[in-house]
């Protein structure tokens, strides 16, 4: 049979950001920022929780709600969240539960990134793999993602709060970040 | 919160390919046509040439034409595009494609040279930012992008508008469909369990959807012409699917609208999940239906009032955690129904479909996927000094 020579049909990025980013570092006097969006009540059940904890801790905590990516709609999420992330020091940026919710959680969180914020994103563990993925696919693969269970939703409201709880701690290891009380106090 | 309305993101960047040149710098061909893309060394039988594609995660299971030099500069070399203009850029790779990667991709899917402006035309409107072609490429639903070809060129090109047009009868529109879906897979990077999260996937993102309208049988003007793109143009719609509605009794044009209206509106379409804010709808009516509904409805917005009013459920028939989660959301009416979609301008209709009649056609919206409508650019006439021929 005749060899010969193809095109190749694929086309390719070069470009990589492979470092995580910076740490969130001692978390007391930080404005926390947490990405929610209209998909998931566990999402909103677990970063109330986390915001608790993180008040608790001498940190400031506000949310912006991710909505339709497209028209004028997508716009002014774009613009909103421009603003948001002026707002903040730190970016906590979820919830990558489903296939297009994990790319915009990955790319709200790359945005986020790019600005400067120390930036985790969060996935379900169903995802988390996807999430890696799409992150190097977007220029940024040592993105932080932190892992919660799956399925997640789908559980009732103390099993998920339960979970966050239990998340905190190791959220903070994800971030880079210390709770000044109990790191002084060590 | 209220109703999202469905409002174009005017102001986004929108790729904008450059006008057509005019390559006449001689039978040698010009520096810009030398192709950049890497070369690998293949056998060139096509069932050897599926098989190493497969193995490379080029192919989609289907035989392939290698694509060699010579055929993709024969494929070039009968449009009037610099191999290197950069075309769109795709999520979720980013990556830029160029009139080369396209050429690549047509030539190994089987479409012909005459169809890159087709090609170029339909990869363009799914780049728009207002596509959101970001999520539609890596979600779990099983949606893909559909096209609807108006004007001349359907039957320059043989897309296909009268029988078994979505899909069975053999055009060309397949090569040109497949072509699409092999630009999504080794451009944009689609890859199911990779970058797609599709949980089923659909037999549309094998070879598409590439459908005419029979705008000679239709009582109301051409899809793109209200949209505002006269003559040749594509039209892009994210779609779920396709659902199938008979009508086998009713007269009326109402009647008939009913049924199809009613049928659209399945709680379980993204439509209406608390999770999308809103969606459009593509309805094909058939030439046989149309010819009935245009008697009476000669005013399109009539059709769009009557489907959009019938596609619509009733809150209290949902589950209470997804009518909660709605009526949060501020969309269920005063009339105690959702509505498919926000507004009855949102129901997008055509006509097509073979002169047997009776279905009627719907493709569900992925959500904030919105249809997008562009020129199909006309190749620039052969000179008649034959410039381009020397």
């Amino acid at each position: 049979m005749a060899r010969g020579m193809v095109l190749d049909p694929t086309a390719t990025r070069n470009e990589d950001v492979a470092s995580p980013g910076p740490d969130a570092g001692v978390l007391i006097g930080k404005r926390i920022g947490f990405r929610v969006d209209r998909m998931w009540r566990a999402w909103d059940w677990i970063s109330e929780a986390w915001a608790d904890r993180l008040r608790a801790a001498g940190a400031s905590v506000s949310f912006w709600r991710s909505g339709g990516r497209s028209g004028e709609e997508g716009l002014r999420m774009d613009r909103e969240l421009a603003e948001f992330l002026k707002t903040i020091d730190v970016a906590i940026v979820g919830l990558a539960n489903c296939g297009s919710c994990t790319s915009w959680t990955v790319r709200d969180a790359i945005t986020a990134a790019r600005a400067g914020l120390p930036t985790t994103a969060v996935a379900t563990a169903n995802f988390e793999t996807f999430a890696h993925e799409i992150a190097r696919r977007g220029g940024r693969s040592g993105l932080r993602v932190h892992v919660l269970p799956y399925p997640l939703n789908e559980r009732v409201r103390d099993d998920v709060t339960a979970i966050g709880e239990s998340h905190f701690y190791p959220l903070l290891e994800t971030m880079g970040a210390r709770l000044a009380a109990r790191n002084d106090a060590a | 919160m209220t109703i999202e309305l469905i409002k174009p993101g005017a102001g986004r960047i929108a790729p904008a390919p450059r006008p057509l040149i005019r390559r006449d710098c001689g039978p040698a061909g010009c520096e810009v046509d030398w192709l950049a893309s890497r070369r690998h060394e293949a056998d060139l039988d096509v069932d050897a040439f599926t098989a190493f594609a497969l193995e490379s995660g080029w192919g989609d299971g289907l035989p392939l034409v290698p694509p060699t030099d010579t055929r993709v500069r024969a494929f070039l070399a009968k449009n009037d595009r610099y191999p290197d203009e950069v075309i769109a850029c795709f999520p979720p790779m980013q990556t830029e494609c160029t009139v080369e990667k396209i050429a690549i991709n047509a030539v190994m899917a089987g479409a012909q040279p005459e169809s890159l402006e087709l090609l170029i035309a339909a990869l363009t409107s799914i780049a728009d930012p207002d596509f959101e072609l970001y999520g539609v490429n890596t979600t779990t639903a099983p949606v893909y992008p559909a096209f609807v070809v108006n004007g001349p060129i359907r039957s320059e090109q043989g897309i296909p508008f009268g029988y078994g047009c979505l899909g069975g009868v053999a055009t060309r529109a397949a090569a040109i469909g497949r072509a699409i879906r092999l630009i999504l897979r080794n451009v944009a990077g689609q890859v199911p369990g990779v970058t797609s999260q599709t949980t089923f996937g659909s037999p549309g993102r094998i070879a598409g959807v590439v459908t005419g309208e029979w705008e000679e049988r239709s009582p109301w003007a051409p899809l793109a012409e209200r949209r505002g793109v006269a003559g040749n143009a594509v039209t892009s719609f994210g779609a779920m699917g396709t659902l199938n509605v008979i009508d086998t009794t009713s007269h009326r044009a109402r009647d008939f609208l009913e049924m199809i209206g009613k049928s659209l509106a399945y709680p379980g379409c993204n439509g209406f999940s608390g999770a999308v804010p809103f969606a459009e709808m593509l309805v094909a009516i058939n030439p046989i239906c149309a010819e009935i509904v245009g008697r009476e409805m000669p005013d399109l917005e009539d059709v769009q009032q009557c489907l959009w009013q019938f596609a619509s459920v009733d809150a209290s028939q949902l589950q209470s955690l997804h009518r909660d989660q709605l009526e949060q959301q501020g969309r269920i009416r005063a009339d105690g129904r959702i509505y498919l979609t926000p507004e009855p301008k949102d129901m997008l209709v055509f006509v097509c479909g073979g002169l047997g009649g009776l279905h009627a056609t719907g493709f569900h919206s992925f959500g904030t996927s919105l249809a997008q409508t562009r020129a199909i650019a006309s190749p620039i006439p052969a000179d008649p000094a034959g410039e381009r021929a020397r």
